[in-house]
């Protein structure tokens, strides 16, 4: 349990059994087809000798039993669903866990329940509704569990929501606290004890003050992502989206307390500090990968870290416990590292004019979340190079219909890959090392004690590269898309396994999609056309692949 | 009119033609020549030097016209003669007619030159507003370095006097002219190009403008008004602008703010306070605190509200508003709460 | 005949052709009201326009007002949200003459005024019955498989895909290949 926790907070295991000698050897054990078109993004949870699997919307929690040679499906959970929620999975990563906490699990589902299942029996202990998909909201991530309560925030900017985060009593599923990211204090959590680091970011009710009127109430600023529970500071950190609409015209202002980085206090969710990455981003660059938190010396004094790779192609390295940024560092290369800046007039977006290349696109340059190997200092990224044609319209609110006001095309750059892995070595300060792929990479990173980084790309195929510098080890080709977490545990056999789901989800996921016709350029917010070479999938089902040594 | 016809007869019978215009143009608060802005002052000035002077030219050379039909007569029946100093004579006032042509033209250049160089100079504490032109009505968004301090209204813009105004002109769909001849000269909002017009309006008053360009089959009907205030009542103007919608203070005001957010009107208009949150129509936050609706079209009543709302393709034919179907006491409601919305 | 005939002729001949179509911006509220008389089949695809419909010579969908006001209706009511310019997002494309509940306009009108299960809004609390006429003879238009006399507007947007009186639905039916996976 302890191994599945560690494995969600950094995406690194200590299991060594498999690495750099014998990863070449590894071969599929079993698959597991769930049958589902699709797949979310979370991980495989494997607790004792169960493998739990949920699928794509609408969901199905399947447990495997691990300890027959070809598992078998002990028990399936499919709860009621609300299918409005299809037409609204758009823009965000979409993961759902589940998570496991005292023999129960909890995961959340798209149209905006959060559910917990015995996790022997499968059987469903509560049901809650908390986000409302009538409205435009979702959920798209799994839910953080600390000290008895399960924290998750909403998605949904690009449906004009308001951004919230809510925490529920694990044992009832009760809602305890909820707080938005837009709007009066009052409403965001915002008491006395809130220090920002920035003096500009204190002031009464500056979440609506720096918005015209009226406009905070469908402001954006969503929790998209999985918030992290940092144990020693007690605090919850989670990002918070891009403003809403994409149209800067039409939300004068610094937009607080969109594009940012927040603390809160677990037990009442009050603030206490919050860092602005780009207020009144113009370029509606998301904000949903996961966070990570390390203690490391920091210009040789030991400091509580949080690292933020942002979709403007930056790794920020923030102080846990005042938010303050302690380093911006470009992940891409100088020559890959164009970044669009919104002080340029020329590079803003603004009504019936459109602005080019823009880089990195609205998807950002961060393809999945990354991992990290605390012994060595490296941090493994998943990245993309996409860049953008933006063109800002009006943007009328319409509740249960989008509110963008823009028109956007995304392409590669010329002569680039469209995505890559990078290698950042956080004491230097630097790239160890950058793998270049076709395709951008859209799935998480897996780094383990076997000196190894798993990931997948797009077009199906599973790698296994040298922690150190990069050399492809061992790859295999699954029959759809990678674009989610690949994961490592301990079967009941004692064997080291590493398992992943194939299947479609998240932006990328859509834009490969059977309905999308590629010669719009600006189908899939764009997307379609940046990977219309993508072959379609040999079978487009979300399926289980598990890899283990002979 | 046949050519043996005198003159003087012509010039009397053309008369009632000129003053025609001029009739016009003495309707006070749309007048070119009733200017109350230092915009329009300048422009006004260069208009009567240019009438001056073409006048006096205009008589100058149709005395000499007269002068050259009397004598013409004369001489043909004299037979055609060269006499030198006739020549020479004839050739100098040729000449001096030619250089003074030159002189006055130059005048005229410098003139203008002088008078419009400082049109669109703008200071560092200039109101902003930026106006987009829609077809057919006009989208108002007071700007500012504070952003809770921007609003947006239609139609109807306040201005203190005195203070220089700085106009960003764009355009949603085809292009318009802004122009309020009291104050400013004419300025197109082109869609994809930022325009901009400068003015400062000397003495408070009501003055109407219109759409200065042909943006479609309602042009006509797209008017606009500046009230130029008292900096005192500007400030409470655009206070009270900055709040969200009146509350309904009775049942059919309330049942009026249902139906509106419950129909097809939520979905193109915004009520600040509201669940009314599109851009697609003029915002209607404080409809009835403008003296007009339908951009100049109708008196603000409730009952011209009603109307509008009952049936806008008659009123102004193929504009965007659609025929919303309501019941009579929908009507009744809708209308009751809109004309509370001051 | 002498030429000063001639051109007399030709002159009101030409004259004859002036006569535009008749641009009607008020319905006469019987036709209006007729007009949300749709018969659909019980799972709403497909079915019977009303008998006003075709006497008005099918004017939503071959009409180029209303066309192009169905083109300015599909921006102003988000629908690019989630269909793109045609290409399909969250909801599918309309450009690859692929349709869920098949080509008719009747399914297209009632997909709009009522929605439909996987995420599409209903529309019918948010636009006349006239607009959404004009919306689902555009919609249409996207995915035509041939040409239509009639065209909307250009496009004053950002140009992101063939014209819509190109059919480019056509090109997806020309080859022999089935594009789609079965259903």
């Amino acid at each position: 349990m302890r191994e599945a926790q560690q494995i969600t907070a950094t995406r690194y295991s200590e299991l060594d059994q498999i690495d750099r000698d014998n990863v070449s050897h590894l071969r599929l054990v079993f698959s597991f087809r769930s049958g589902q078109r699709g797949a979310q993004g979370a991980a495989p949870l494997v607790v004792g000798s169960r493998l739990y699997l949920l699928t794509s919307f609408p969901h199905t929690l399947f447990a495997l039993d691990l300890t027959s040679p070809q598992p078998k499906v002990s028990w399936q959970f499919t709860p009621q669903s609300d299918p409005i929620a299809a037409g609204l999975a758009c823009c965000d990563r979409t993961a759902h866990g589940p998570v496991f906490d005292k023999g129960r699990l909890y995961f959340s589902t798209l149209d905006g329940h959060v559910i917990a299942v015995d996790s022997d029996t499968g059987r469903m202990l509560w049901d809650v509704a908390v986000a409302n998909p009538h409205q435009g909201e979702t959920l798209t991530s799994p839910p953080t569990v600390s000290g008895g309560r399960l924290v998750i925030g909403n998605a949904g900017d690009n449906f004009g929501t308001r951004g919230w985060v809510v925490a529920l009593d694990a044992a009832t599923g009760r809602e305890l606290w909820r707080h938005y990211t837009t709007g009066p204090d009052r409403d965001v959590g915002i008491t006395q004890g809130f220090a920002p680091f920035e003096a500009s970011d204190r002031g009464p009710d500056l979440g609506s003050r720096s918005w015209p009127a009226g406009a905070w109430q469908h402001g954006g600023g969503s929790v998209s992502g999985p918030s992290l529970y940092d144990s020693e500071l007690e605090l919850l950190l989670h990002n918070t989206g891009p403003p809403a609409p994409w149209n800067p015209e039409q939300r004068a202002g610094a937009n607080r307390w969109t594009s940012g980085v927040f603390a809160r206090d677990p037990q009442t969710g009050a603030a206490r500090w919050f860092t602005p990455l780009h207020p009144h981003n113009v370029y509606s660059w998301v904000n949903g990968t996961a966070n990570i938190a390390v203690d490391r010396p920091w210009s040789g004094v030991n400091r509580k870290l949080l690292l933020h790779a942002d979709a403007d192609g930056l790794l920020y390295v923030l102080d846990r416990g005042s938010g303050e940024i302690l380093a911006a560092d470009p992940l891409l290369s100088p020559e890959d590292a164009r970044q669009a800046s919104q002080d340029d007039p020329s590079q803003t977006p603004r009504s019936g004019v459109q602005v080019r290349d823009i880089c990195p696109a609205w998807v950002g340059a961060i393809g999945g979340d990354p991992a990290l190997a605390a012994s060595t200092g490296i941090l493994f990224v998943p990245i993309t190079r996409l860049c953008m044609d933006i063109e800002a319209r009006p943007a009328s609110y319409i509740e249960g219909t989008p509110f963008m006001g823009a028109n956007v095309r995304v392409h590669a750059e010329p002569g680039k890959e469209r995505g890559g892995l990078v290698g950042w070595d956080l004491g230097r300060r630097k790239a160890a090392w950058r793998i270049d792929e076709r395709f951008p990479v859209a799935s998480d990173a897996l780094a383990t004690a076997g000196e190894l980084v798993f990931y997948g790309t797009l077009d199906g195929v599973i790698k296994a590269v040298d922690a150190g510098t990069g050399k492809l080890l061992w790859q295999w080709r699954t029959a759809t898309g990678i674009m989610g977490q690949p994961t490592t545990y301990r079967g009941p056999d004692g064997r080291q396994y590493v398992a992943v789901v194939a299947g479609a989800t998240g932006p990328y996921g859509l834009a490969s999609q059977y309905w999308i016709d590629r010669r719009d350029a600006t189908a899939a917010l764009g997307l379609a056309q940046s990977i219309a070479d993508l072959p379609a999938p040999t079978d487009p089902s979300g399926t289980l692949y598990v890899f283990g040594l002979p | 009119m046949a050519l043996s016809t005198p003159i003087a007869v012509r010039l009397v019978l053309l008369a009632p033609l000129v003053l025609c215009g001029c009739a016009g143009a003495s309707a006070g608060w749309q007048s070119a020549l009733q200017p109350h802005g230092t915009q329009a002052m300048a422009l006004n000035r260069l208009i009567w030097i240019l009438i001056g002077v073409g006048a006096i030219v205009w008589v100058a050379v149709m005395l000499v016209l007269a002068g050259a039909l009397a004598r013409r007569s004369r001489s043909a029946r004299a037979g055609h003669t060269v006499d030198t100093n006739t020549e020479r004579r004839m050739g100098r006032a040729v000449g001096s007619a030619v250089l003074a042509t030159a002189l006055i033209i130059l005048g005229l250049t410098l003139t203008s030159f002088l008078l419009t160089r400082g049109l669109s100079a703008s200071d560092a504490r200039a109101l902003e507003i930026e106006i987009r032109g829609h077809q057919w009505w006009w989208e108002i968004t007071y700007l500012s370095s504070q952003a809770d301090q921007v609003f947006t209204t239609a139609n109807e813009i306040h201005v203190p006097v005195g203070r220089t105004i700085h106009l960003q002109l764009a355009a949603a769909d085809v292009i318009h002219s802004f122009w309020v001849p009291n104050l400013a000269g004419k300025q197109d909002l082109i869609p994809g190009r930022d325009n901009s017009l400068t003015f400062a309006a000397q003495r408070p008053g009501v003055y109407r403008g219109q759409c200065a360009e042909f943006c479609g089959l309602q042009r006509a009907h797209m008017a606009l008004l500046v009230i130029v205030d008292p900096p005192e009542a500007f400030e409470h103007w655009r206070r009270a602008q900055l709040t969200p919608a009146a509350n309904p203070t009775d049942p059919q005001q309330a049942e009026g703010r249902k139906v509106f957010t419950s129909k097809p009107c939520a979905a193109c208009h915004t009520v600040q306070g509201t669940s009314a949150a599109a851009t697609i129509g003029p915002d209607l936050t404080h409809v009835a605190s403008r003296r007009y609706i339908a951009a100049g079209l109708l008196q603000t009543t409730r009952g011209s509200l009603a109307a509008w709302i009952a049936d806008p393709q008659t009123l102004k034919p193929g504009n965007n508003m659609p025929d919303v179907p309501l019941t009579a006491t929908e009507l009744q409601a809708v209308s009751a709460y809109l004309a509370a919305l001051k | 005949m002498k030429p000063g005939r001639t051109s007399l002729l030709l002159l009101a001949l030409t004259l004859c052709a002036c006569q535009r179509e008749e641009r009607q911006f008020r319905l006469d509220p019987p036709i209006s009201a007729s007009l949300q008389a749709v018969a659909s089949m019980p799972d709403g695809i497909s079915g019977a326009p009303p008998d006003t419909y075709r006497v008005l010579g099918k004017p939503y969908a071959s009409n180029a007002y209303n066309l192009s006001q169905g083109k300015q209706l599909y921006t102003w009511f988000n629908c690019n949200g989630c269909h793109a310019n045609g290409g399909g997002e969250t909801g599918p494309a309309f450009l690859d003459g692929w349709w869920r509940y098949g080509p008719d306009i009747i399914s297209i009108f009632v997909s709009i005024r009522d929605g439909r299960p996987r995420g599409m809004p209903a529309f019918r609390d948010r636009l006349t019955t006239e607009q959404i006429w004009q919306l689902a003879g555009y919609v249409q238009t996207i995915g035509a498989y041939s040409a239509k006399t009639a065209a909307p507007a250009r496009d004053d947007a950002m140009q992101s895909r063939p014209a819509e009186n190109r059919a480019p639905a056509k090109s997806s039916f020309a080859s022999d290949q089935w594009p789609y996976p079965p259903q």
